[in-house]
């Protein structure tokens, strides 16, 4: 499990790819996040799972210094976020731009290359080629030049993946992919997640829907403004911790009781 | 920089066109029958409401059109702090203090936003109504108290671009060129923050920084916009042509480029109206030049226009009507001996507008002849041939719907989402499909 993971300087031991060390996040006095301790070791697909307003996209955000640390750090390979950006794609929710921004759904994607690109230089023959080849991945070849509003919701969804791709990253962080999007592109989608994974990406994903995260993650978090379990996905979606990430939600966690199990079962 | 900008002498000049000196060229052309000094407020001007429309495309993207208001209604502060200090009246120097004055004001918008947390829209009116009355009081008491040279700040207020000489367009060319040459050069940059500002932030882009050199480049046009506009009307140069452009483009590039034709264009419009009219301002017969083309792009532009959203929406009600009658009709005919009236399948208005609509498609015909028990009705008709086929064909799609919803709803609502059934008339269905 740890092979591919980057050797350190100061010895065998293998740095973890990424690694939230008590972090702790704050909106005035209300702490959002508290101490959360996490490291993630090697590439696999990590679902961070937990209940609306537990902080799970904020850890994301946090992670790419979009909203302050009061307290801990973050490190990606060792690295702190300066020297990592680079290595990092980044799906944000659907719902935190306009869509009726005059771009294409191929100018969108284009925006995966700025990064490598740097000031004021413009995207050339190859960001344009490995543009197309994003968007084909997520099977949008065919609307490249449609204004972004003038596509569905799991569209637009695809297309902000296929700008991840676009940024040809190591890690990719993705704020509830799956919300909001219809069941032919939630498959879509995480096929490309399944592809990352095993082209030897990390793929870490805030994710609401417990039914489907017990079949689609390798390993996940729960978070509830603490890290509540966090490890291989049988062992950490217990009946227990659901109900210490949930409490109150009983309906919800007998159905996902029954998933995880059948999942046991099948696996 | 010799000649200050409320001159009278150039004024009446320029409003007789008796200033014109065939085969001058002192901005380097000259066009024969124009006067000189059109020519000169023509250039400056023209270029000022170009590079307007090209910043103001970057402030409206980002979402942040009124900006500019704040610093347009702190500038004839600075003006007239400019003067009170500096004793000149020229160009430069008044400009150089509305730059000051208009920095100051956003300065102030931040600092209203951050400390009293008072919102956007509120701190903006904070914002120009104090920069707006001391500048008021300043210019006022400057001219109660008759300090010499003092006459004619009030110029400022609305405009006076006649009074632009040969130099002072010569700056306002410069200072445009120089703000469209940096949005071009960081259209990537500036586009990237306007469309999403947190996926920029996380590849590491100086989205703050970036913001406050768009902030200074609307601030630097408000500035130069001055002599044409005026402190009140400037900030129309900066949205209204931006908002035009939107109409016809969905492409970022082309709606910079747009907004900045459209900006040129209202200025030399403004500018020869009111050359050959003697005794209308120039600047708000610019805004209203760009208030005419923005008018005109919000109601006939193909796509997103008024006028054309209607047409459409109408055509795609129309053709559904049809297609619900067709409907009515496979089953009115199936019922009885294959005919039916009027009365039996239409309802209402819209009904009879889409039987209108199948009888001169040809998907009902008038039965003549004799039904079969030998009787001839006044009003019997049935589907034609075509109409038939239609109509079967209509229902077979129809019950593919049905059991593809039954099987995944949200998977068949989106692909059937845009996609009308088969309409009646083909145009229509295209029409729909082309939005």
């Amino acid at each position: 499990m740890t092979d591919s993971a980057t050797p350190s300087a100061a010895g065998d031991r293998p740095v973890p790819l990424v690694e939230f060390h008590d972090v702790t996040v704050a909106y005035g006095r209300r702490p959002v996040l508290w101490n959360v301790d996490l490291v993630i070791d090697a590439p696999c697909l990590f679902g961070i799972i937990g209940p609306n307003g537990a902080g799970k996209s904020t850890l994301l955000k946090a992670a790419l210094g979009l909203v302050p640390l009061v307290g801990g750090r973050v490190r990606f390979a060792g690295e702190p976020l300066a020297r990592a950006r680079h290595t990092i794609g980044y799906v944000p929710q659907r719902e935190s731009v306009d869509w009726d921004f005059p771009v294409s759904a191929f100018d969108v994607v284009l925006m995966g290359t700025y990064g490598r690109l740097g000031w004021f230089r413009r995207p050339g023959p190859a960001e344009r080629a490995s543009a197309r080849d994003c968007l084909a991945r997520v099977g949008l070849a065919d609307v490249a030049d449609r204004q972004i509003g003038r596509l569905s919701g799991g569209q637009q969804q695809r297309v902000f993946l296929a700008r991840a791709l676009a940024q040809e990253a190591a890690i990719y962080l993705l704020d509830e992919p799956m919300a909001g999007v219809d069941a032919r592109s939630q498959e879509q989608i995480f096929d490309v997640l399944a592809s990352l994974r095993a082209a030897g990406r990390l793929v870490v994903v805030v994710h609401h829907d417990l039914r489907t995260a017990a079949e689609w993650f390798d390993r996940v978090a729960l978070i509830d403004m603490r890290l509540v379990a966090a490890g291989p996905t049988a062992t950490v979606l217990t009946p227990d911790n659901l109900r210490r990430t949930y409490s109150g939600q009983v309906e919800l966690l007998r159905e996902v009781g029954l998933a995880v199990a059948e999942r046991g079962r099948t696996s | 920089m010799s000649g200050g900008l409320p001159c009278s002498a150039a004024l009446v000049a320029a409003a007789s066109g008796l200033s014109a000196s065939p085969g001058a060229t002192v901005i380097g052309m000259a066009v024969p029958g124009v006067p000189y000094n059109t020519l000169v407020v023509a250039c400056g001007v023209a270029a000022v409401g170009c590079a307007a429309g090209v910043v103001g495309s970057l402030a409206l993207l980002r979402k942040r059109p009124l900006v500019g208001d704040a610093a347009a209604h702190a500038t004839l502060a600075g003006v007239a702090g400019a003067f009170l200090l500096t004793g000149r009246r020229d160009l430069v120097s008044l400009l150089t203090g509305a730059l000051v004055a208009a920095l100051v004001g956003l300065g102030a918008l931040v600092l209203v936003r951050r400390v009293t947390r008072t919102r956007d829209d509120a701190a903006t009116a904070i914002v120009i109504g104090g920069g707006f009355g001391l500048g008021i009081a300043l210019v006022s008491g400057i001219t109660a108290r008759g300090i010499p040279g003092g006459g004619g700040l009030e110029h400022f207020l609305l405009g006076h671009a006649a009074a632009l000489t040969a130099d002072d367009a010569r700056l306002l060319m410069a200072v445009s060129a120089a703000a469209i040459a940096l949005v071009v050069l960081a259209l990537k940059e500036f586009t990237l923050v306007a469309f999403d500002a947190s996926f920029a932030a996380a590849t590491g882009w100086p989205v703050v920084l970036l913001d406050q050199a768009l902030v200074t480049l609307v601030a630097v046009m408000v500035v130069v916009g001055l002599p044409a506009a005026g402190a009140v009307l400037v900030t129309a140069l900066i949205v209204i042509p931006p908002v035009a452009a939107r109409q016809w483009t969905d492409r970022v590039g082309t709606l910079v480029a747009l907004a900045g034709g459209c900006g040129a264009a209202a200025a030399l419009a403004g500018v020869i109206v009111t050359s050959t009219r003697p005794g209308l301002p120039t600047g708000p017969v610019i805004v209203l030049a760009a208030a005419c083309f923005c008018l005109v792009s919000v109601v006939a532009s193909p796509r997103r226009g008024w006028l054309g959203r209607t047409l459409r929406n109408a055509a795609e009600r129309r053709a559904w009507a049809a297609g619900l009658l067709l409907d009515t009709c496979l089953r009115a005919s199936e019922r009885g001996d294959g005919t039916f009236t009027v009365a039996d399948v239409t309802d209402g208005r819209t009904a009879r507008a889409a039987w209108r609509m199948l009888e001169h498609e040809g998907l009902v015909e008038r039965l003549h002849g004799r039904t079969a028990d030998g009787s001839v009705p006044r009003d019997a008709w049935r589907l034609s041939g075509r109409g038939l086929d239609r109509a079967r064909q209509r229902r077979r799609r129809a019950a593919d719907w049905a059991a593809a919803f039954d099987r995944a709803p949200a998977a068949a609502r989106e692909r059937f989402s845009l996609e009308l059934p088969e309409c009646a008339i083909a145009t229509d269905a295209d029409a729909t499909r082309a939005t």
